[in-house]
């Protein structure tokens, strides 16, 4: 390698690695989880659990009072706590389904990928 | 040439697949414009250790640093487009494209398709010929070859590649380390890993022995190629190997 190359190869090089630092420190660092589908899923079970004791709550309220004002938070309660547990719900159902799904996906692209090869060797 | 700050960086990664450990604390750091090898044998751990790199894992313990910036978390798209660049084993190509259609996904870094294409074929001329051709009907080194020419489309700065020999005759696995070689000159910093170490040790500044996770041994690639054989053998505790230029890492 010449002198020239290389000086050449050096400038190119400290160019493309000033660049890549000013990219690095322009990165969002959001902080992901090392596996944020358990997470989801353990947070829309206990969601659901709150939803439900809420909303059983409000109802055991609303049976055990006559006062009118006093059966309107009971019902907010039992309509906030559904709520809570329908969401809930959603959560564990999107995240344990995705894995799930996932595999599903890969081992289509895999079979895919089988018939393919199986096609170009039988021409 | 190295930097003081390694430009790639792993410190104390613990990383698995759900609730199976695979990476049992892992350092290793890579400097501007060098090549660390990888190696190991199959389920070492060498492919996890890409995927963290690249932010497709987020390890459960450590972190990932770039220039001494702590990336763990970040997401893998905005890595790529950063310019950190990988490889796949399999070659990661789109069977049912052709060629060109192939390279066109390197355009994603704002560079023309033209420029692309001609970056590509000049490193790879066989490629130009067969620029129609499907490319799941090329053979296992000319998808290699698309592979890496997809790749350095993209003007990376830093290359992480996976397996590059898997599956290839020797002769196709010469031609491609030269390619490696020529580009780990012109100052990338590459991280590759291997089962078959017997090309790659000819271009490598660093290599490494993965053995359960862990990585057992650093050294100059001479070095390592005397050990490996005692290292693998020893079963990744460290005994048994020498101390020519290699250093062992203290089993965690």
């Amino acid at each position: 390698m010449s002198d020239v190359t290389a000086t050449g190869s050096d400038a190119l090089s400290s160019a493309r690695l000033a660049q890549f630092q000013a990219e690095v420190e322009k990165l969002r660092v959001t902080g992901g989880t090392a596996n944020p589908e358990r997470t989801g899923a353990k947070g829309g079970v206990a969601l659901m659990a709150i939803g439900v004791a809420l909303a059983v709550i409000g109802l055991l309220l609303g049976l055990t009072s006559d006062n009118g004002n006093d059966n309107t938070d009971a019902i907010t309660l039992s309509v906030t706590g559904t709520g809570l547990g329908i969401v809930g719900s959603a959560l564990w159902l999107r995240n344990s389904l995705t894995r799930y799904f996932r595999f599903w996906l890969i081992r289509l692209v895999y079979e895919q990928r089988e018939q393919t090869d199986r096609i170009v060797g039988g021409n | 040439m190295t930097s003081i700050v390694p430009v790639l960086e792993l410190r104390g990664v613990r990383a698995g697949y759900g609730p199976i450990d695979v990476l049992h604390g892992v350092d290793l750091e890579v400097h501007a414009g060098q090549v660390y090898a990888l190696l190991g044998p199959n389920g070492a751990g060498k492919s996890t250790t890409l995927a963290v790199a690249s932010a497709q894992i987020v390890p459960s313990a450590g972190s990932l640093l770039l220039f001494g910036r702590d990336v763990t978390g970040v997401s893998v798209d905005a890595l790529a487009r950063a310019g950190v660049c990988v490889i796949p084993e399999g070659r990661g190509i789109f069977p049912n494209l052709s060629v060109a259609e192939n390279l066109r996904m390197a355009t994603f870094t704002g560079v023309s398709f033209a420029d692309v294409q001609e970056k590509a074929f000049a490193q790879f001329p066989r490629l130009g010929e067969r620029r129609r051709q499907i490319a799941g009907t090329l053979s296992g080194g000319e998808q290699q070859m698309l592979a890496m020419a997809r790749a350095l489309a993209t003007n990376p700065a830093v290359l992480l590649i996976d397996e590059l020999s898997m599956g290839l005759a020797p002769i196709i696995v010469e031609e491609l380390y030269e390619h490696v070689g020529r580009v780990a000159r012109e100052g990338l910093s590459i991280l590759i890993v291997e089962q078959f170490v017997h090309e790659i040790l000819g271009v490598a500044d660093v290599a490494a022995i993965m053995l359960h996770g862990r990585i057992v041994q650093v050294g100059r690639p001479a070095s390592i190629a005397d050990e490996l054989a005692s290292a693998y053998l020893a079963g990744g505790a460290g005994r048994g190997a020498g101390t020519n230029g290699t250093s062992k890492v203290a089993d965690r």
